[in-house]
C-alpha cells in the first residue's frame, strides 16, 4: 500500500473516483456512526463549533515552525497538503493531481491543481510550492518535522506552473506521505514573504477556514473561505465548508475539558480520558448526547526511549534489567479501562511494517537481578537503591504533561515502583512542554515517554538513525535513544530508498529487531486519537493521513 | 498592649478567608465551652477547641510514627486493586494505582506538617529582621522597609510563592521557601507596628531612664511583648501554610509524584472526581480539618489574650 502511488497518475485519478467512504479512515463508537443516536440529517450550512483541544495551545500557528501536533490539529483545517491519504494509506490527490519519479528515483514530477488559490488571492502553482519547500528548509524557519521530511529533497523546480520537479539526493520511498502532512502543507508566498512573526499569527492557505483572531491562552477564531474548492479526494462534500465560524479553544485540563463537553459549552474535545471515552460510550449506547471518534495514530507507539548516550543507560544490562523488571500490562489494563492494547512494537498498529518482539519485553525480575549485579551495581543503600561506587541507580525521568495523559503519567509511576524491586531509583519530573524540550536538548534524562506522529514506517529512521542525535535547527534530537549502530543506519537508509516490497520489509523487521535486542525502547501501546463529540456535531472525521479531525464536512444542528 | 483587631490579620492574610470562614460551626461550638469538663475549663478550651487538639496531636503522631497508624507501604502499588471504593480492606478507598489512601494520607501527614511548619518558621524569621529593622532603625530604614512591604502586598501571596518557583524550580525545599516568603510580608507588618507601641510605651522610657542597654532592652522588654500577638497568629499562619503548600503541589509544583502529599494527592484525583470521588475526598478533608483545627486553636489563644 505505501508504494501504491509508484505507478502514479493513473492509480491516483482512480482513487479519486473511488473515493466515496475514503475519510471513513476511524471507527466511531458508540452509536455506530458520527451522527450519534440520530439518524443522519441533511447538512446545513452556517452556525458555530467550539472545538477544545488538550494538546495544547501552539506558539505559532504555521506549522513549518517547530512542527507539532497542536500545529498539525489546528492547521489541518487552515492548511491544505499536496497529498491525501486513503483509509487503507494508499496517496491520492488533494492539491496535487499526481506524481512521477524519474527512472533513478532522483526527481519526482508532481503534477498540480490548476484552479485554486490562497485564501489572500494568490494562485497555487508550482511556483507556490518552491517557496513552501524552501521555506521549510530555510535553518531561519526553525523546522524540526518538515526539515527532517525533507531530509533528502535539495530543492524544487518549476518546469511550468502545474508541474513541481522535486530534486533529490537519493531516492526517498516515504517523499508522497512526507508530503500529505499537516507539516508540510503549502502556504501562500506572499503570507511567508511577511515574516515569521506575522505568518505565526496568520498563515494563509488553501483551507475551508482562515484564521479570523488569535486571543492568547484563550481561543483561535476560524471563519469559513467562502472561495473553497479544493477538497481532499475522498472528501463528503465538494465546495466551502457548512459550518460558518470555528472557536478553538484550549483546555488543557481533561476533566474540565469532558465537563465542558457534557454541558454543551463544547462541542468537540480531543485527548479524551479513558475512563471518559467509558463513560462518554455508555451514554451514547444509552442513547445520549455523546459520541466519540477514535483512530491509530500512524507513526511510533507510545514507548519509553532509554538514553544510551549516557550512564546509566549506556550499559546494555542495564538498560535490559530496567525493561525486565518495568512491569506495565497490569497498569495498561486498569488505567486505560480496555480502551487501548499493549503495544510490543515500535511502530504503531496503523503504520505499515511493525514488527513485535514480546518475548524481548517478558518480565523478568531474576534475570534483571542478575544483570545488575553483573553490570556491577551491587550495592543497596539504606532505601533499597542499587549503588554502584557509593553513587545511586537513579534514572531522571521527565514527562511532559501537555503529551502525556495522567492515565500515562500514573502507568509511569507504576513502572517506578515495579523497577524500585531490583533497585532502581526512577525519578519522576512533571514538566511543562519547554521545560521538558529542554532537558531532553541537554540530554539531562535517563528515560522519557516522547510521541512521533508520521505516515510511514520511516519514522523508525527519524527516531533511530544516529544522524538525529544531532539537534535541528529547533534544537530538537528526534533520537531520544541515542542509538548509534551503523549498521542499523545502512538498513534504515535501504528501507528508505528502495522500492521492492520484500527488501523493504525485510530491513524494517531488522531494524526493528536490533531496537529491541539493544533494549533500548520499551513500547507500551499504541497512540490513539480520542475525540469525543456532542450529537449537536454531524459530519465528523478523522483524515487518514494522521488521524486529525476534518471539519470541513461537519455541521451543527441548529 | 492589646492584641491586633481582627481587620489587620484579615488584611495580611488574603487566603485566610477560607480557613477562618470553615473554623465558623467549629468556633460556635466552641462558645458552649462553659458546659465543658472541669479540667477543660482550667485550660479555657472549650469542645471544638478539645476536638482540634486532638486532631492536631493525632495528625503529628501520624509525622512522627506513620507506621503506628498505617503499617502499610503508601507507594505499594496494586494495579488489580485499583479504584477500591473506601470499605473494610481499604478504608479510604484505592487510587488508580492501586494504593491504599488511608495508608498515603497519614504518611502524607509528616510533609504537609513540616511544610507548614518550616514556611512560617521562615515567614516569622525573615518577618522578625524586618519588621524589627523598621521600626528600630531609624526612618530612612523604615521607609525603605515599609515600601518594599507594600510592593510585597501589591503581589497576592501565592503569586510571590509562584514566581519564587519559577525561578528555583518545583520541589519541596523550595515550595517551602517559596510559601515562607509569601508570608513573611504579613508577618513583619505586624512585627514593625508591633515593636513601635511596644518602643512607646511607659515601662521601656522607664528602662531607657534606668540607664539599661539598648541591647538589653531589646531582648528582654521590645522582643517578648511584641512577639506575644505574632504567637498567636503563627498559629493560625501554619494552617494557611499547609493549604498554601498542597494548593502548590496541586498545581504540580510542590512534592513530586508519587510522594503521598496531601495537595499531590488532590491533584492526581481531580482526573477522577467523577468516577472516584473517595481520591479526592479524603485528601481534601484532612486538609481543611488540619486548617480548621489550628485556626480554632489559634482563635482561642487570641481570645485567651485579649482577656
Amino acid at each position: 500500500m505505501p508504494l501504491r502511488h509508484r505507478s502514479s497518475l493513473l492509480v491516483l485519478a482512480a482513487a479519486t473516483t473511488a473515493s466515496a467512504l475514503l475519510l471513513a479512515g476511524c471507527t466511531a463508537d458508540g452509536a455506530g456512526t458520527s451522527g450519534g443516536g440520530s439518524a443522519p440529517s441533511t447538512p446545513v450550512a452556517g452556525g458555530t463549533l467550539t472545538y477544545a483541544t488538550g494538546f495544547g495551545e501552539p506558539t505559532c500557528l504555521d506549522p513549518h515552525v517547530g512542527g507539532n501536533m497542536p500545529q498539525a490539529l489546528l492547521g489541518t483545517n487552515v492548511l491544505e497538503s499536496l497529498f491525501s491519504q486513503d483509509a487503507e494509506g494508499a496517496i491520492v490527490p488533494w492539491l496535487a493531481t499526481g506524481a512521477t519519479p524519474s527512472a533513478d528515483g532522483l526527481s519526482w514530477d508532481v503534477a498540480l491543481r490548476d484552479d485554486v488559490s490562497f485564501t489572500d488571492g494568490t494562485p497555487f502553482d508550482a511556483a507556490a510550492v518552491a517557496a513552501n519547500v524552501a521555506h521549510m528548509k530555510d535553518p531561519a524557519t526553525e523546522s524540526s518535522t518538515a526539515i527532517l521530511a525533507l531530509g533528502k529533497v535539495t530543492s524544487v523546480e518549476v518546469v511550468d506552473p502545474t508541474t513541481a520537479r522535486f530534486v533529490l539526493t537519493e531516492p526517498d520511498s516515504a517523499l508522497l506521505e512526507s508530503l500529505a502532512q499537516t507539516w508540510l502543507a503549502m502556504e501562500s508566498p506572499a503570507g511567508l514573504a511577511r515574516g515569521m512573526e506575522a505568518n505565526c499569527e496568520d498563515p494563509i492557505g488553501t483551507g475551508p477556514f482562515v484564521v479570523d483572531s488569535w486571543t492568547k491562552q484563550d481561543n483561535v477564531t476560524l471563519s469559513r473561505n467562502d472561495s473553497y474548492n479544493s477538497s481532499p479526494a475522498g472528501a463528503a462534500h465538494e465546495g466551502p465548508a457548512y459550518l460558518s465560524t470555528i472557536v478553538w479553544r484550549f483546555i488543557p485540563d481533561p476533566a474540565t475539558r469532558f465537563a465542558a463537553l457534557q454541558s454543551g459549552q463544547v462541542d468537540v474535545i480531543d485527548e479524551m480520558q479513558p475512563d471518559n471515552v467509558v463513560t462518554a460510550q455508555d451514554a451514547a449506547a444509552s442513547g445520549g448526547q455523546l459520541g466519540v471518534l477514535t483512530g491509530a495514530l500512524p507513526g511510533a507507539s507510545i514507548r519509553l526511549e532509554l538514553n544510551s548516550g549516557y550512564a546509566p543507560f549506556d550499559d546494555e544490562r542495564v538498560r535490559k534489567a530496567f525493561i525486565a523488571s518495568a512491569d506495565v500490562n497490569p497498569g495498561i489494563e486498569s488505567l486505560f479501562f480496555g480502551t487501548v492494547d499493549r503495544s510490543y512494537s515500535v511502530l504503531s498498529s496503523s503504520t505499515p511494517f511493525g514488527a513485535s518482539f514480546e518475548d524481548d519485553y517478558a518480565i523478568d525480575t531474576d534475570r534483571a537481578n542478575q544483570l545488575l549485579d553483573e553490570a556491577g551495581w551491587t550495592g543497596r543503600d539504606s532505601e533499597g537503591y542499587r549503588t554502584k561506587d557509593g553513587a545511586r541507580l537513579t534514572v531522571d525521568f521527565p514527562i511532559s504533561t501537555n503529551q502525556s495523559i495522567p492515565a500515562e503519567q500514573s502507568l509511569f509511576e507504576q513502572i517506578q515502583a515495579t523497577t524500585k524491586d531490583v533497585g532502581f531509583d526512577v525519578e519522576l519530573h512533571p514538566l511543562d512542554l519547554s521545560s521538558w524540550y529542554a532537558s531532553l536538548a541537554a540530554w539531562d534524562f535517563g528515560v522519557t515517554s516522547a510521541i512521533y506522529t508520521k505516515n510511514s514506517p520511516d519514522v523508525l529512521r527519524i527516531l533511530y538513525d544516529s544522524a538525529n542525535i544531532i539537534p535541528a535547527p529547533s534544537g530538537y534530537h528526534p533520537n531520544h535513544s541515542h542509538v548509534s549502530i551503523p549498521e542499523l543506519d545502512a538498513l534504515l537508509t535501504t528501507a528508505g530508498e528502495t522500492n521492492d516490497q520484500a527488501e523493504r520489509a525485510d530491513a524494517y523487521q531488522k531494524a526493528q529487531k536490533i531496537l529491541a535486542d539493544g533494549a533500548y525502547v520499551l513500547p507500551l501501546y499504541d497512540h490513539l486519537q480520542k475525540i469525543g463529540y456532542s450529537t449537536r456535531v454531524q459530519g465528523l472525521s478523522l483524515l487518514p493521513t494522521l488521524q486529525l479531525p476534518y471539519l470541513a464536512d461537519s455541521w451543527v444542528q441548529q | 498592649m492589646s492584641v491586633l483587631p481582627e481587620g489587620s490579620v484579615a488584611a495580611g492574610w488574603s487566603g485566610a478567608a477560607g480557613s477562618a470562614g470553615s473554623s465558623g460551626p467549629v468556633g460556635s461550638a466552641g462558645s458552649v465551652a462553659g458546659r465543658g469538663s472541669r479540667r477543660g475549663r482550667r485550660l479555657g478550651l472549650g469542645v471544638g477547641q478539645w476536638v482540634s487538639l486532638g486532631f492536631l496531636l493525632s495528625l503529628v503522631l501520624a509525622a512522627v510514627w506513620p507506621g503506628l497508624l498505617a503499617p502499610g507501604d503508601p507507594l505499594a502499588i496494586d494495579p488489580r486493586a485499583a479504584f477500591v471504593p473506601p470499605g473494610w480492606g481499604h478504608p479510604f478507598g484505592t487510587d488508580e494505582s492501586g494504593r491504599d489512601i488511608y495508608t498515603r494520607v497519614v504518611h502524607g501527614a509528616a510533609p504537609s506538617l513540616v511544610i507548614g511548619v518550616a514556611a512560617t518558621a521562615i515567614g516569622v524569621g525573615l518577618a522578625l529582621v524586618l519588621g524589627m529593622l523598621a521600626a528600630l532603625a531609624g526612618r530612612i530604614v523604615d521607609f525603605a522597609v515599609s515600601r518594599l512591604l507594600e510592593v510585597l502586598f501589591a503581589f497576592p501571596g501565592l503569586l510571590l510563592a509562584l514566581l519564587v518557583i519559577t525561578v528555583y524550580g518545583p520541589g519541596v525545599v523550595t515550595s517551602t521557601v517559596a510559601v515562607g516568603l509569601a508570608t513573611a510580608p504579613g508577618y513583619a507588618r505586624i512585627i514593625r507596628s508591633q515593636t513601635l507601641s511596644v518602643a512607646a510605651s511607659p515601662y521601656i522610657e522607664a528602662a531607657v531612664v534606668l540607664g539599661k542597654s539598648r541591647g538589653r532592652i531589646l531582648a528582654r522588654h521590645i522582643l517578648p511583648n511584641a512577639l506575644v500577638p505574632v504567637f498567636v497568629l503563627v498559629t493560625l499562619g501554619v494552617g494557611q501554610a499547609i493549604v498554601w503548600a498542597a494548593a502548590l503541589s496541586y498545581l504540580g509544583l510542590g512534592a513530586e509524584p508519587p510522594a503521598p502529599e496531601w495537595g499531590a494527592m488532590l491533584f492526581a484525583g481531580k482526573n477522577y472526581v467523577t468516577s472516584a470521588w473517595w481520591m479526592t475526598f479524603f485528601p481534601g478533608l484532612v486538609i481543611v480539618l488540619a486548617a480548621a483545627a489550628t485556626t480554632v486553636l489559634g482563635r482561642a489563644l487570641q481570645k485567651r489574650g485579649v482577656r
